[in-house]
C-alpha cells in the first residue's frame, strides 16, 4: 500500500511535469502568426527560419511585405505581432531571458535606448556599403547610431504635417489651394473657419494625449529655429524663446475659441473622429491618417502641407520603426540580407508606396505612385526633412501622459501660464536627463 | 514518515498506516493546488521582493541596491499623493457600492416571478472586463457623441456639454459612477447568499413577538450578515486599492496627473520610467499594506454572532 501511493506522488508529479512540457511551447509565440507560416515550417531547400517581431501599428503592411519575401527567397521569416504598449516589455522581457527574436522592428525613439544598454547587432560596415544609404531617412540612421557605429536602419517611416478640410476652407472663404504658412495664417483661418459656428472649429490637438504633440506641436518649434533638447540629448533647452512662442500660439487659439473644448481631455482616441466629421479646420497628424482617410473617408476632401514656423520655414517629426538585429541574434547576416531587401527599390515602391506608406528612402519621395496623389509626396517630404528628439529616455520625457512634456502643454495652454510651465517643465526635464 | 518499528501490537500499528494512507491522499489532494499557489504566487512574490532590492532595468543588468529603492520611496511625493488619492477613492467608492447592493438586494431577496430577469440585470455589468466598460463609458460621456451629455441637453439640464475629465472633482465623479454601475451586482450577489443563508424562522419567531420590518432588518439580518458583509468590504477594498484600468483609460492620471492611483504609479515606474525594481519595491509596500488593511477589517467584523 504505503509503495502504491508513493507511485501514486511520483507519478503526479510526472504528470504534472508532462503537462507542464506540453504547455509552454504553445504558450511561447504570443501574438499571431503570418499566413505565410506553413511553408516557413517545410523548411524550404537549405534555409533558415528567422522570427521577426513587429508592433501592431501596421502589421498588415508588414504581413505583405514578409509574404512576398518569404515567397522569393529560401531563408524564412516568421513574424510575431506585438501590441504597441507592450513591445518594450516583451522585448526586454525575452532579452532578459537570452532568447530574443533574430530580427526586430522598433519604434525608432527606442533604438537609442536598445543600443546604449548593448542590446543591438553593429551592422555599420554592412550598412555603409548600401548604395543608397545617404538617402536613408536621415532621422532614422541618426537616431540609429550610437557612439558613431550604427545599430539600425529604417524600416517604415513617418512624417508629421498640418491636415486641413478643404470643404471647410472653401466656406470660410479661404483659398484651399493656398493653406497656412505661419502662424499667424494658421490662427487666422482658425478664427474664419470658427466663425462658421455650428460645431465647426478652426483647429484641433489631443490635449490630453503626451505622444501626439511630440509629434505635431515639437516641428512648430523646430521651423522657427528653436529646440527641447541639445543636439546631443543630454540637456533641456526648454527655455529657447521659440518654445515658449509656440506654447503661446496655442495659448491664444485655445483662449479665442478656436479649438474645440473637448480637445483638452482628449487622449488621442477623439481625433480622427473629430476631424472626420467635417467640423474641424486643421490639425497636426501623420501619414498614417492619409491611408486611413482614403480608405475609410473617401468623400472627405482634405489637403496637407507642412507644419510653418513662427514667421517662416517648416519642419515634422520624422517616426516610425527602425529594424535592427538584436545581440542575440541567431542569424544576423540572412536577417540583413532582408534588410537589404527591403529597402531596395523594387520592394519600395511596391510594397511601401503603391500602399500608400512613405518609402523609407528619400530619394523615393517622388514616385509614379506618389504622383497621383501630391497629398503623399509632401507627407514624404516633411518625413524627409523630419527631426527626432535623439535621448536615452524618450519615454520618460515626452511619452509618458503623467511626465513633464504634456504637463507643461496643458499648464500653458489650458491654464495660461506660459513662463510658468517652461520653467517647470526645464527643471523636471533637467533632472530626468541628469538621473542618467 | 518513519518506518514502524516490528515490535508494535498490530491495531495501532494499522491505525498508524491508515493514518499515513490518509496523510497521503490528502497530500494529493492538495498537491495541484499547492504546485499552482507556488508557481503562480509564491514564487513570483519572491522574485518581487528579490527585484525591488536592485536598480532594475528593462534592458541591461540589474545592480544589487539594498534597501535604498525603499529609501527612495519616502522622498517620492507622488507616490503618497497616489496613496492618499487611492485612499480617498476608496473610501468614497466603498460605502457607495456598499449602500446601493445592500438596497438592490434586499429589493431582489424575494420569491416573486421574474425576480430572476432583474437579478440578472444588476449582475450583468459584472461580467464586463473593466477595461471594456472604462472604453465605454469614455464614450457615453463624450462631449460630442456622448448620449450623457445629449440626455442633458434634451433636458435642459444644461447648457452646454460638460468635458468630464478636465476637473479632478468630476472625473472622480463618473469614475465612481461607472465603477459603481459596474461592481455592486458583485456585492449585491454576496449580500443576497447571505440574506438567504438566514433561517425564516427567525423572522417568525420576531414576528410573532412584534418586532416591525426595522427591527427585522436591525436586529436579525445585520448582525447575522456579519460575515458576509466583512468578506464583501475585503474584497471591495481590496478592489477599490488596486485600481487602476479605469483610470489609466478615463483619464490618464489626468487632470495635471491629479487622479493617479497606486497601482497606476507603480505601472509608470516599471512601464514607462523603466525602474522594474523600484516599481518592486512600491509593489511589495502595497501589499504589506493590503495585507494589514484586511486583517484589520477582518478583526473589527469578526463573526461571533450565532445562532
Amino acid at each position: 500500500m504505503q509503495r502504491l501511493s508513493r507511485l501514486l506522488v511520483v507519478l503526479s508529479m510526472m504528470v504534472t511535469l508532462a503537462l507542464a512540457a506540453c504547455t509552454a511551447p504553445a504558450a511561447a509565440p504570443t501574438g499571431e502568426q503570418a499566413p505565410g507560416e506553413q511553408a516557413s515550417g517545410e523548411q524550404a531547400a537549405g534555409g533558415v527560419t528567422m522570427s521577426f517581431w513587429t508592433r501592431d501599428s501596421n502589421q498588415e503592411q508588414v504581413r505583405k511585405l514578409v509574404d512576398a519575401w518569404n515567397d522569393s527567397h529560401a531563408d524564412q521569416i516568421e513574424i510575431t505581432v506585438i501590441p504597441g504598449s507592450d513591445y518594450m516589455t516583451k522585448v526586454g522581457a525575452s532579452v532578459g531571458a537570452g532568447a530574443p527574436p533574430d530580427l526586430m522592428a522598433v519604434d525608432l525613439i527606442y533604438v537609442p535606448q536598445f543600443a546604449a544598454a548593448d542590446q543591438l547587432t553593429d551592422i555599420t560596415d554592412f550598412a555603409k556599403a548600401l548604395p543608397y544609404f545617404d538617402s536613408l531617412s536621415p532621422s532614422h540612421v541618426r537616431l540609429a547610431t550610437y557612439d558613431g557605429k550604427i545599430y539600425g536602419l529604417p524600416f517604415n517611416a513617418e512624417g508629421s504635417f498640418l491636415i486641413y478640410n478643404k470643404g471647410l476652407f472653401e466656406q470660410a472663404g479661404l483659398d484651399p489651394e493656398n493653406p497656412p504658412k505661419t502662424w499667424g495664417e494658421i490662427a487666422d483661418a482658425a478664427a474664419q473657419i470658427s466663425a462658421l459656428g455650428d460645431g465647426i472649429y478652426g483647429y484641433y490637438f489631443s490635449g490630453a494625449c503626451a505622444g501626439c504633440n511630440a509629434f505635431t506641436f515639437l516641428p512648430y518649434i523646430w521651423a522657427s529655429g528653436g529646440d527641447v533638447l541639445n543636439e546631443e540629448g543630454t540637456a533641456a533647452t526648454l527655455t529657447d524663446p521659440e518654445v515658449a512662442a509656440a506654447l503661446d500660439f496655442y495659448r491664444q487659439m485655445w483662449a479665442d475659441g478656436l479649438i474645440p473644448p473637448g480637445a483638452q481631455a482628449d487622449t488621442g482616441t477623439d481625433f480622427a473622429n473629430a476631424f472626420t466629421t467635417n467640423t474641424i479646420g486643421m490639425a497636426g497628424t501623420g501619414a498614417f491618417l492619409i491611408n486611413n482617410l482614403k480608405t475609410n473617408f473617401p468623400d472627405l476632401d482634405f489637403g496637407v502641407t507642412f507644419l510653418p514656423g513662427m514667421e517662416e520655414g517648416a519642419s515634422s517629426f520624422a517616426g516610425g520603426d527602425s529594424i535592427a538585429i538584436p545581440a542575440g541574434s541567431k542569424y544576423p547576416e540572412q536577417a540583413f540580407e532582408f534588410i537589404k531587401w527591403m529597402s531596395s527599390d523594387e520592394v519600395q515602391l511596391t510594397y511601401y508606396a503603391q500602399e500608400n506608406s512613405l518609402p523609407v528612402r528619400t530619394d523615393l519621395a517622388e514616385n509614379e505612385f506618389f504622383a497621383k496623389d501630391p497629398r503623399l509626396t509632401t507627407a514624404a517630404q516633411a518625413m524627409a526633412m523630419g527631426r527626432t528628439p535623439y535621448t536615452v529616455v524618450y519615454n520618460q520625457l515626452f511619452n509618458d501622459a503623467n511626465g513633464p512634456w504634456l504637463k507643461m502643454i496643458q499648464t500653458a495652454v489650458f491654464d495660461g501660464k506660459v513662463d510658468e510651465a517652461v520653467t517647470t517643465a526645464q527643471e523636471e526635464f533637467t533632472k530626468i536627463l541628469s538621473e542618467q | 514518515m518513519t518506518t514502524v518499528p516490528a515490535a508494535i501490537a498490530k491495531p495501532p500499528r494499522r491505525r498508524s498506516t491508515l493514518n499515513r494512507q490518509r496523510s497521503i491522499a490528502g497530500f494529493l489532494f492538495v498537491l495541484p493546488a499547492v504546485l499552482f499557489t507556488l508557481a503562480m504566487f509564491i514564487f513570483p512574490l519572491l522574485m518581487t521582493a528579490w527585484m525591488s532590492l536592485h536598480d532594475w532595468p528593462l534592458l541591461g543588468q540589474a545592480t544589487f541596491l539594498g534597501i535604498q529603492n525603499y529609501v527612495e520611496m519616502a522622498r517620492d511625493k507622488q507616490f503618497w499623493a497616489s496613496l492618499w488619492f487611492t485612499t480617498q477613492y476608496t473610501l468614497l467608492v466603498t460605502p457607495a457600492i456598499f449602500i446601493l447592493a445592500f438596497a438592490l438586494a434586499l429589493l431582489v431577496n424575494t420569491a416573486l416571478r421574474g425576480i430572476g430577469v432583474f437579478r440578472t440585470i444588476y449582475f450583468i455589468p459584472v461580467v464586463i472586463g473593466l477595461g471594456a466598460s472604462s472604453l465605454l463609458w469614455v464614450w457615453l460621456l463624450n462631449d460630442r457623441v456622448g448620449i450623457i451629455n445629449g440626455l442633458l441637453l434634451d433636458l435642459g439640464l444644461i447648457e452646454r456639454p460638460i468635458i468630464w475629465f478636465v476637473d479632478k472633482n468630476l472625473a472622480l465623479g463618473v469614475i465612481i459612477v461607472s465603477v459603481v454601475w459596474k461592481t455592486v451586482g458583485f456585492s449585491m450577489i454576496l449580500l443576497l447568499a447571505g440574506m438567504q443563508a438566514i433561517p425564516d424562522e427567525l423572522y417568525q419567531a420576531a414576528m410573532v413577538d412584534g418586532a416591525n420590518y426595522r427591527q427585522r432588518l436591525t436586529h436579525i439580518m445585520m448582525p447575522l450578515l456579519r460575515s458576509t458583509f466583512a468578506l464583501a468590504l475585503v474584497l471591495s477594498v481590496i478592489g477599490s486599492y488596486l485600481s487602476f484600468d479605469q483610470f489609466y483609460i478615463m483619464t490618464r492620471g489626468g487632470p495635471q496627473n491629479q487622479t493617479i492611483t497606486a497601482v497606476y504609479w507603480i505601472f509608470n515606474n516599471s512601464f514607462t520610467y523603466y525602474k522594474m525594481g523600484y516599481g518592486a519595491a512600491l509593489s511589495i509596500i502595497l501589499l504589506i499594506i493590503l495585507g494589514a488593511l484586511s486583517i484589520l477589517q477582518l478583526r473589527i467584523l469578526r463573526d461571533d454572532v450565532t445562532y
